[in-house]
């Protein structure tokens, strides 16, 4: 369903990606994981287009190549949702406001049914008696929730989540996680760059380590995690494990 | 060199030059009646630097949400003529900018008094403001941007939903600062002949030789009508921040 090919992204001089290719299939679920400036959340923005990959990258969605121009751009950010680290919440909208914005703003949807929907994604995520508060008076682990039910307000076909859980206070992480993984659970196609072992143990298809702009390793987290064959991966992973 | 100037300071011709004192003509009394039977009729006057502060304030939010908007622009074309802008009218006085619009040009144009100094206040506070919403759109986290961009919103959507009511209610404190100080600018119209209260009371000041009394009437007016803005700006952060 989505497709990266020879994905080059440069900083300057800094080479960041080095061509990345990368299929993920319709129902499945990739972790990223990898060292810190690997290129992770680069690669993530890319697929989004929030950075520009380089010429000659290529990003395909159900075989149509996506091209570097406003419409195309725009067409795939609403089928592709992203989820923060930081969450990123609109701090002057109330938490439904939130995830009515981009039904209503970008798919022109009446406010009704945006608001119904909207209660719903809530409900889905654990947080419709939360639906009249702002974003600063909720805990890490409902802002991260309201953010997944943000992305979700858009019925996207792809979910991109950027090390959701890293920003937050360790009893908070698993009722994020839980969320992710009833999401991948119900089908949703995700690529999520997490260090959470057991979130990838639990949902993910496949695993993909990074390094150095590059993926030197995938397989399905058994093998990952249990066997890696490249020393880069290996060194990694006994650093994860360790922690 | 020590002994020579100490000399100088202390003749008597020299404090002569500077001051001259002169109690003889100094009455209490009578300064006190001439200072509170004529502070009422001050009230035309006072009127007329609200309204050319409100109409030139009025201008210059205009002014400086476009050249702000422009400021910020990733295109060129919009933000040079922005920065010159504001270069221009920062680093020249107000006066001399009023003297341009109401003497200066008339070759080509004459705009009457009153006009010409809500132009010129406009103008002038134009560039501050614009520097003002400049500073806060650039405050707002870059996350937000993401976010919206990430729900498929253009970008001039984003501003328009998303950056700009942040930003918004980030200026009001520094927008407040700039319209107290564009209240006391006002005072620089009595030089082109509106009878602005600096301008009244100096008439009536030189005709009943009470001119400190009335500089005193209209230094009461102005503290009145800053407290006004002040009070009233305070009342717009407190809905803000509750809304
Ligand atoms: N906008 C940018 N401008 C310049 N350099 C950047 C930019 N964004 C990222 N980089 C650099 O690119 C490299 C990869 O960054 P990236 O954020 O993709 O790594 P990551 O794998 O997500 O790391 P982390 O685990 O710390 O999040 C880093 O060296 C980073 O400094
Ligand atoms: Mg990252």
């Amino acid at each position: 369903m989505i497709l990266l090919e020879n994905i080059k992204k440069n900083f300057g001089k800094l080479k960041v990606l080095k061509g990345v290719d990368l299929k993920v299939d319709e129902g499945e679920v990739v972790v990223i994981i990898g060292p810190s400036g690997s290129g992770k959340s680069t690669l993530l923005r890319c697929i989004n287009f929030l950075e520009t990959a380089e010429k000659g990258s290529r990003i395909s969605i159900d075989g149509k190549v996506i091209h570097r121009q406003k419409n195309d751009i725009n067409m795939l950010r609403r089928n592709v949702g992203m989820v923060f680290q930081h969450f990123n919440l609109f701090p002057h909208m109330t938490v439904l406001q939130n995830v009515m914005e981009g039904p209503t703003q970008v798919l022109h949807m009446k406010k009704d049914k945006a608001r119904k929907q909207g209660i719903e994604l809530l409900e889905k995520v654990g947080l419709a008696d939360k639906h009249n508060a702002y974003p600063q008076m909720l805990s890490g682990g409902q802002k991260q929730r309201v953010a997944i039910a943000r992305a979700l307000s858009m019925n996207p076909q792809i979910m991109l989540f950027d090390e959701p859980t890293s920003a937050l206070d360790p009893e908070l992480v698993g009722e994020v996680i839980e969320v992710m993984a009833d999401l991948a659970r119900e089908g949703m196609t995700m690529i999520v760059v997490t260090h959470e072992m057991w979130f990838a143990k639990e949902a993910a298809d496949r695993v993909c380590v990074m390094d150095d702009g590059l993926i030197i390793e995938e397989g399905t987290p058994e093998q990952i995690f249990d066997s890696p064959t490249t020393e880069r991966a290996q060194q990694f992973l006994q650093k994860i494990v360790v922690n | 060199m020590e002994f020579l100037s100490t000399n100088i300071l202390l003749s008597s011709s020299f404090i002569d030059w500077i001051v001259n004192i002169n109690p003889s003509l100094f009455s209490m009394g009578e300064s006190l009646k001439a200072i509170i039977t004529r502070f009422p009729t001050f009230w035309k006057a006072g009127l007329i630097t609200l309204q050319l502060t409100s109409a030139g304030i009025l201008f210059g939010l205009l002014i400086g949400l476009l050249f702000g908007l422009m400021r910020v622009s990733e295109i060129k074309f919009m933000r040079y003529p922005a920065k010159a802008y504001i270069f221009l009218i920062r680093g020249t006085p107000l006066l001399l900018q009023l003297f341009i619009i109401y003497y200066g040009i008339t070759s080509i144009i004459t705009i009457r008094s009153f006009p010409s100094a809500v132009i010129a206040l406009g103008i002038h506070n134009g560039a501050y403001i614009a520097e003002i919403f400049r500073g806060a759109i650039q405050s707002i986290d870059k996350g937000q941007m993401e976010a919206a961009r990430s729900l498929g919103m253009s970008k001039t959507k984003a501003m328009e939903r998303i950056i700009m009511p942040q930003a918004f209610k980030r200026a009001i404190p520094s927008l407040g600062n700039q319209f107290i100080i564009a209240l006391k600018d006002s005072s620089l119209a009595s030089t082109i002949t509106i009878s602005e209260l600096l301008l009244r009371a100096r008439q009536i000041g030189n005709t009943h030789f009470i001119l400190m009394e009335m500089l005193i009437v209209v230094a009461i007016w102005y503290l009145i009508l800053t407290s006004l803005f002040t009070y009233l700006i305070h009342r717009l952060e407190v809905h803000f921040k509750t809304s």
